[in-house]
């Protein structure tokens, strides 16, 4: 059982699992920085008064909302082709990745906005700033601390999201778990290992989610 | 050449409608398995014994920390090297439950959290037992905090069946990625399997979304 | 009837309970006022063992109450308890809040409770109030179901965490004249309080503590006009210019 734990063979697949590594962590990266873009934007549109921008915005968020991301994900890689687009796979993922984070992200932002108190906009308009002034002196900066957490456990979510695109075959930890265990037939050191990485990524993400919570709830407390 | 294709897929339609009966079937139960153990775990959780509260922790730790494929993965291939030979239906079902109880563990642990202190110090004064308290006292008024996120999470479980699919059950998403072998029209029979989806679990969305207004009151 | 000998609690390096030595026979009204920090909630949180204490023994009716043995159940039966904060269970009506311990812990037939539960209702003067919910009544309301709550076991003995500390003035006396009234019926109370009026009129004996120590005890009279120590007449002047 796991006394026959080879760790030899692990050894000699480290260099593929670095390599699966470090792309789960590029993918991560571009992903969760596109779908902030996607999600500013998309949670602009949401609050804005002009219906036009307003209910594509949340057709996109509650479709994404209700769909599962594998299905997203096939969605894009088995459907853009027949529009006639060869996307490579990886950037098909980040797609989807992008898409997805971003319709939770602008959701998280809009929770954000609307926890401001309401008499801090009435100050504001009293003292006469218009709505772009109340934007950036009193909702963004008060909004932002109640925003981070929340967004950096999307990261979090983001990161293990990343790992359904082993299915659409991009090169990333997962793949390489699968990829080991098909050549060696050794699951548990494969995906053992593979759990290992992720729980890794995770508690040093959550190490920082965790301390943006201390320091952001000590502000709230007045 | 859409119209062609419209035909086949109309013709495979039952069978799309099988793939949605076994999500439901994967969904439900788990739901109902999910929720059963993670309110005790959830209740473990919060107990004063610092063992049960590492124990259910480490396991939390690892549920959370990893992603759901890499679990099912291991559950399906390494479980066998253990002893424990699973089909794919009952794996799923393994691989589910032991998913959502991590999360609504610590949703359960966070309801029993915001209950104020003094409530146990009425209860404990009264002369209640730690059952008598959680039942009676506690867990009455953690229900409040528990069950909009309660609901979201049933929400994330029933789109989490979809990953199921990489063993081999034939349940929603499968039925799309066979099909699309054979009709490859990706957007269309992927808009299905969406469309179906959606009428499942919007439903449970606009439930949550109401129950958080309510409780907010 | 309660008995404290060199009682001794510690939080981390606070001293918050320093060689307490107490007697309490049954029937008396001990009134326990002090500085806040002195220990004096701690002190009677350890009487039913919702504190615990590091050194010494707290004897309540020859039951030794921090030993591992007792039954708490029991013991806790004996003693009714009135928090600051009330702490009614918001999710019950003020006759189900009243009638939990009978049913749950003395396993009484639910319709014998409910007539126990109504004349402790009574007796603080809320029978009307049955079936509204916490959040509907005042303040002074609450506290008067909580002590209805408290009386609900028949209890041997009643403690008071600061029962009207956290009322509105106008409500505190309605609550003290419901803790008069069950002075005259010869209840044994300990009661942490700051109401000299109410000490003075029902007290037996009241404790000054301050920085866990018992400084100083006394009549009411003679502990209120005539201090015998420094740090008493200095407390005593400070709560009497509010």
């Amino acid at each position: 059982m796991l006394v026959d734990f080879n760790f030899r063979i692990i050894f000699e697949y480290l260099p593929l699992f670095l390599t699966g590594l470090k792309s789960t962590f590029l993918i991560s990266v571009v992903s969760i920085i596109l779908a902030l873009i996607t999600g500013i934007i998309a949670c602009a549109c949401r609050i804005s008064g002009i219906k036009t921008i307003k209910y594509p915005a949340i057709a996109y968020i509650e479709i994404i909302r209700s769909t599962p991301l594998l299905v997203q994900i096939y969605f894009l890689y088995f459907g853009l082709p027949t529009l006639g687009l060869r996307v490579p796979e990886i950037q098909t993922g980040i797609l989807a990745l992008m898409l997805n984070s971003g319709a939770y992200i602008a959701e998280i932002i809009r929770a954000g906005i609307n926890s401001v108190d309401e008499g801090q906009l009435e100050a504001g308009t009293s003292s006469g700033l218009n709505y772009f002034q109340k934007m950036r002196f009193i909702i963004l900066p008060q909004a932002l601390g109640v925003t981070i957490p929340p967004l950096l456990g999307q990261n979090i979510v983001l990161v293990k999201d990343s790992a359904l695109l082993s299915l659409i075959s991009v090169m990333e930890l997962t793949r390489c778990g699968q990829t080991m265990t098909s050549e060696r037939f050794m699951p548990s050191e494969a995906f053992f290992t593979v759990a290992f990485f992720y729980m890794c990524i995770y508690f040093c993400l959550k190490a920082v989610a965790d301390w943006s919570q201390r320091k952001l709830i000590f502000r709230e407390a007045y | 050449m859409m119209g062609f294709y419209f035909s086949r897929l109309v013709e495979i339609y039952p069978f799309f409608l099988k793939g949605l009966w076994m999500t439901s079937k994967i969904a439900f139960i788990s739901l109902v398995s999910c929720t059963l153990i993670g309110f005790l775990l959830g209740i473990f959780r919060s107990s004063n014994s610092i063992v049960l509260k590492r124990i259910v922790g480490v396991y939390v730790a690892f549920v959370r920390g990893t992603p759901f494929v890499v679990q099912i993965f291991i559950i399906f291939f390494i479980l066998p090297e253990w002893g424990l030979q699973l089909d794919a239906f009952p794996a799923a079902l393994l691989a589910m439950a032991i998913m959502g109880s991590a999360f609504i563990c610590e949703i359960v642990a966070g309801g029993i959290h915001s209950i104020h202190k003094g409530q146990w110090e009425a209860a404990t004064a009264s002369g209640l037992n730690l059952v008598q308290q959680l039942r009676l006292v506690i867990v009455p008024q953690a229900m409040k905090v528990i069950l909009p996120p309660l609901v979201g999470q049933y929400v994330l479980l029933i789109k989490d069946t979809s990953v199921v699919s990489v063993i081999g059950v034939m349940e929603l998403t499968r039925v799309g990625w066979v099909t699309v072998v054979r009709i490859p029209e990706g957007l269309m029979v992927f808009s299905l399997v969406g469309v179906l989806y959606f009428s499942i679990s919007y439903p449970l969305i606009l439930l949550s979304n109401y129950l958080e207004r309510k409780m907010a009151v | 009837m309660i008995e404290f000998k060199n009682v001794n609690k510690w939080f981390g390096k606070l001293h918050v309970l320093n060689n307490i030595d107490l007697k309490i026979p049954k029937g008396e009204v001990l009134v326990i006022c002090g500085p806040s920090g002195s220990g004096k909630s701690t002190l009677i949180r350890c009487i039913n063992r919702l504190e615990k204490i590091q050194k010494g023994e707290i004897i309540v009716n020859k039951t030794p109450v921090h030993d591992k043995h007792t039954n708490l159940t029991k013991l806790r039966a004996q003693i009714g308890f009135v928090f600051q904060q009330f702490h009614l269970y918001p999710h019950m009506t003020v006759l189900q809040n009243v009638m939990l311990a009978p049913v749950n812990v003395k396993k009484i037939d639910k319709s014998d409770a409910e007539k126990i539960a109504l004349k402790k209702l009574e007796k603080v003067g809320l029978t009307e109030k049955s079936h509204a919910y916490p959040a509907q009544l005042s303040g002074g309301q609450q506290q008067r179901v909580a002590i209805a709550r408290g009386l609900a076991m028949s209890p041997e003995i009643m403690l008071f965490d600061e029962p009207t500390s956290a009322l509105d003035p106008e409500m505190i006396g309605e609550v003290l004249d419901v803790m008069v009234n069950l002075v005259s019926e010869g209840m044994t109370m300990c009661v942490v309080t700051h109401e000299m009026g109410f000490a003075k009129k029902v007290a037996d004996r009241v404790l000054f503590m301050d920085d866990g120590k018992i400084v100083e005890t006394g009549t009411p009279d003679a502990f209120f006009d005539n201090p015998k120590t420094d740090r008493a007449a200095e407390f005593i002047s400070k709560i009497l210019t509010h």
